[in-house]
């Protein structure tokens, strides 16, 4: 990329953002991560009866005393969880006059940046083509992340990329956190496969869809001929008048229903994001609405 | 088909910028974009479009050109003849007095131009229209016109006069136009009925109704007592009336005699078309609201009115204005002797309206008078404002005119007065019995100006009156009359008027007139400015020739004209003259004997035209204006 968007400047906004985060809303981004199962952490569970072979030093003595019984202390197990973030990194996140690929790493920072206060490991990729690309692997601690973060201002947008196709083939962990797909999600479905992989491997799936003002809201009148930046086979030629202006915004709620409808059916969420969009009405207003920051 | 305007296809040039517009508009605009994604997706949102909309863009091209090639031949103005669909038609409207008389609460008039204006309208497109009118002149008001909005306009703007006007020119004038095209439909509108008519349609607009009318108004003063007479007539039916005597505009009560006889209840009986006399008598009690100074009866104005309401209202009230009561009669006199003499003359006369001080309260500050007399004294200067009588002068005065000796001639001789023909001359001395009148003692008087000697002593000049330097009239009597027996007989009062009519000489001959008479307004010496005021425009003066001795002014109007006459200094003398409607013009109902238009007549009519295209194009062109704000629209103003 050009221009440094993970600069200082940047960096004081998202801890600005991570302290109205704690001060105003029940917990942080993932929360305390407690498991279900019962661990080592100081919070009481439960009791269960010993079974020869379990710790010793687990047994409640005072339980014994009244109930002459030997007794288990169960407490909470709490996990370390693994945040991964996928970015696409194709040519028509960049394309246009829109700062897509700004926005999309400013996203993936934040994220990253509040996984870490919650003691969480990040890693990052990049989707290009069919391949996922690391970034920042396994960064944990704000040492780690300021060091570390810097690093997506390398990212380059270039070229097509296949979600589903670069995300089968990969390890995407297994109930150890969450997936962030950061995207355009201008494509008929290849998204699919790739949120259906992430939820088989139980994963808290998060999809980000960012477009730009004018894909939002297109200004193009009279007699166009659009080509696709990524494909300059493929074209658009039309005279633009309000019909086909209505019949666009038709097709961008199609569009957005049907990932909302499919992240929906599988637990997974899902934003749109406008590429002008202030990331604080984005972390404080509608990701807190969503529940996804708790 | 013939174009009016050719170069209107000028705007046909519009066609090929057009065209160029719409390439150039046709001209798509590439940019490459982030995903077509979206774009392509959209293609099933599409509602399906009809078919006509695929053509949407060379209809609307097309279109644009039908409308520029329309608008252009509208400017250009095609008229199309129709063979044989027109009329020629020409109009006598009759605009005499009596097409003024309401007929159902809308003047015949305006019910003659009602049927004009209908047969232009409904006339076919090429018609040709000529308008005779016959009023105060004998006017073609249009002639072969085929504009049928200029010619409605036209017609719309002539107004009835008040006076007869003879249908023989204007039939004369019709006959040469028929002569010129026998196929001319000739249309006679007025409210006469006639027996014949040949060779053009009568339109009749007259009905019958009530009509009165007032006739021949004259009074008479004796002291307080007023009398009135007239005639009244009433044209279409036996009725009766009242007769109202208004003074200064205030009704009074007068008794209504009929030869004679005292008619109570005061109501007068007309038969139908039988002129009635009649006569007003009224007694001034000085305590009536009307009264004058010094319990003597005064008027500026006499009205005499039927008060019922008549199909012609013009006529039935008679306005008479005393001349008399003309302020420029304010006299000043200037004596230190007995004044008894004049001012039993003045007052014999109805000149009550003098002040009488003496020789040290007279200062040339004294004005705002019409006479100044001057009795046994003479100023330095003479009064600018007014005409001057010097009786018995002292000195010579500047710019008098004459000179005087200083010393009076002691001899008792007879009065020698002028055996002159000179018209003037005869006029002052009219009615004066030119018997014995012993002076006992005068002035000698060298006069160096143009006076007319009336009376002479010894060959000298005793009476003579003129016209100062200063313009105004002056009157010498160049003796005592208290020396003289001339002031103790008749003459003395005869002189007297007819020095006050030479004075202030009658402006206008007789207050009363008829509509159509000309007026004779004698200008009075000095006079600056003469103004008239119409009946119908009382606040528009029609200014005069002031430099001639008389002004000639016709009268067209039924009512009061006013006559200004401006002497400078502020001083005005006002005349009004009432115009009365002609006796000719006030029958309702006349009955004439022919309208005829000699001649064969022709059925040929001429060929009609069609040029309404106009509105047709005014739809195409508002059609294409809105083809170009409905594309504006979708491209730019999307919902």
């Amino acid at each position: 990329m050009n221009s440094q968007i993970i600069n200082e400047e940047f960096l004081q906004q998202v801890e600005l953002l991570q302290m109205l985060i704690k001060n105003n809303v029940a917990g942080q981004f993932g929360g305390g991560h407690q498991s279900k199962n019962f661990g080592s952490s100081c919070e009481f569970a439960d009791y269960r009866d010993y079974i020869p072979g379990d710790d010793i030093t687990k047994i409640d003595w005072n339980a014994y005393a009244r109930f002459d019984k030997l007794y288990l202390k169960l407490y909470l197990d709490e996990r370390r969880m693994h945040t991964r973030i996928y970015i696409d990194a194709s040519r028509s996140m960049k394309f246009g006059k829109g700062k897509k690929d700004e926005q999309s790493v400013k996203i993936a920072a934040t994220l990253a940046y509040l996984s870490v206060c919650s003691m969480d490991k990040v890693s990052v990729y990049v989707i290009k083509d069919k391949k996922v690309h690391d970034v920042i692997i396994g960064m944990s601690g704000k040492e780690s992340y300021y060091s570390n973060i810097g690093k997506l201002n390398d990212i380059e947008f270039d070229g097509d990329s296949y979600i589903s196709e670069a995300l089968l083939p990969e390890k995407v962990g297994y109930g150890d956190g969450m997936s962030v797909i950061i995207s355009d999600f201008l494509t008929d479905n290849n998204y699919e496969d790739a949120i259906d992989y992430l939820a088989s491997k139980k994963r808290d799936i998060f999809c980000v869809q960012v477009l730009s003002k004018e894909e939002l809201n297109p200004q193009a009148r009279g007699k166009m001929h659009f080509f696709d930046s990524e494909n300059t086979d493929k074209y658009y030629r039309k005279n633009i008048n309000r019909d086909i202006v209505n019949a666009y915004k038709a097709a961008l709620d199609y569009v957005q229903e049907r990932i909302r409808g499919y992240c929906a059916a599988r637990g997974a969420d899902y934003l749109l994001v406008g590429d002008e969009d202030d990331l604080g009405n984005v972390f404080f207003g509608k990701l807190v609405d969503m529940g996804v920051l708790k | 088909m013939s174009l009016l305007y050719p170069l209107g296809l000028l705007g046909l040039l519009a066609i090929p910028v057009l065209i160029i517009i719409y390439i150039i508009k046709s001209k798509y605009t590439e940019q490459v974009i982030a995903s077509t994604y979206l774009w392509e997706l959209s293609e099933k949102f599409l509602k399906k479009r009809r078919r006509i909309n695929r053509f949407a863009g060379i209809i609307s091209l097309l279109l644009q050109i039908f409308a520029v090639i329309l608008i252009s031949v509208a400017i250009a103005h095609p008229v199309f003849a129709i063979p044989g669909a027109a009329t020629d038609y020409c109009f006598i409207l009759d605009a005499s007095g009596s097409m003024n008389i309401l007929n159902n609460e809308k003047m015949r008039f305006d019910i003659g131009k009602d049927e004009i204006s209908s047969i232009i309208s409904s006339s076919a497109n090429g018609s040709s229209f000529t308008l005779i009118c016959a009023g105060n002149t004998n006017d073609v008001v249009f002639e072969n016109e085929t504009d049928k909005g200029r010619a409605l306009k036209l017609l719309n703007e002539i107004k009835p006069a008040y006076i007869n006007s003879g249908m023989n020119d204007a039939l004369a004038t019709a006959q040469a136009y028929f002569d010129k095209n026998p196929a001319l439909k000739t249309y006679l509108v007025t409210d006469k009925d006639y027996e014949n008519v040949s060779n053009l349609e009568l339109v009749n607009v007259s009905s019958h109704e009530e009509n009165y009318a007032l006739t021949e108004v004259e009074y008479s003063l004796l002291g307080n007592r007023l009398t009135v007479k007239g005639s009244a007539v009433s044209y279409e039916n036996d009725a009766e009336i009242e007769v109202k005597l208004f003074i200064d505009d205030a009704e009074v009560t007068a008794k209504l005699l009929v030869g004679g006889e005292e008619i109570s209840p005061a109501k007068l009986q007309l038969k139908k078309q039988k002129i009635q006399e009649f006569t007003l008598e009224y007694t001034y009690v000085p305590s009536a609201a009307v009264a004058g100074e010094a319990g003597t009866l005064t008027f500026k104005a006499l009205k005499v009115e039927i008060p019922q309401k008549d199909a012609l209202d013009v006529d039935n009230r008679v306005i008479i204005y005393n001349e008399k009561s003309d302020e420029s009669f304010n006299t000043l006199i200037v004596s230190d002797s007995s004044t008894f003499y004049i001012e039993s003359a003045l007052l014999a006369l109805g000149n009550n309206m003098f002040r009488t001080i003496t020789t040290k309260e007279y200062t040339s500050q004294n004005t705002g008078y019409g006479l100044y007399i001057f009795d046994g004294y003479a100023p330095e200067t003479l009064p600018a404002d007014g005409a001057v009588w010097f009786i018995n002068p002292n000195r010579t005065t500047a710019d008098s005119g004459f000179n005087v000796q200083p010393n009076p001639i002691d001899r008792v001789g007879e009065l020698a007065f002028s055996t002159s023909h000179n018209s003037d001359i005869r006029n002052l001395l009219k009615g004066v019995v030119q018997d014995d009148i012993i002076v006992s003692s005068y002035l000698k008087c060298g006069l160096y100006n143009n006076f007319h000697k009336l009376a002479s002593l010894d060959g000298n000049p005793v009476i003579f009156a003129g016209s100062n330097l200063k313009g105004n009239r002056e009157v010498v009597f160049a003796f005592d009359l208290q020396k003289a027996d001339i002031a103790l007989s008749f003459n003395f009062t005869v002189l007297i008027h007819n020095l006050l009519n030479y004075t202030f000489p009658q402006v206008v001959d007789t207050p009363v007139y008829y509509c159509g008479d000309t007026l004779r307004i004698n200008v009075p010496a000095n006079c600056r400015s003469v103004e008239v005021f119409t009946p119908d425009s009382p606040d528009v003066p029609e200014p005069l020739d002031a430099e001639a001795d008389t002004c000639l002014y016709e009268l067209k109007e039924v009512g009061v004209y006013t006559v200004k006459l401006n002497f400078g200094s502020g001083i005005v003398r006002t005349v009004h003259v009432f115009s009365e409607l002609p006796e000719e013009e006030r029958r309702t109902t006349v009955s004439a004997v022919g309208a005829l238009i000699q001649g064969e007549p022709s059925d040929v009519k001429r060929d009609g035209t069609y040029d309404n295209l106009l509105i047709l194009f005014i739809v195409l062109a508002v059609v294409f204006i809105a083809d170009w704000m409905v594309y504006c629209y979708e491209q730019y103003q999307l919902r």
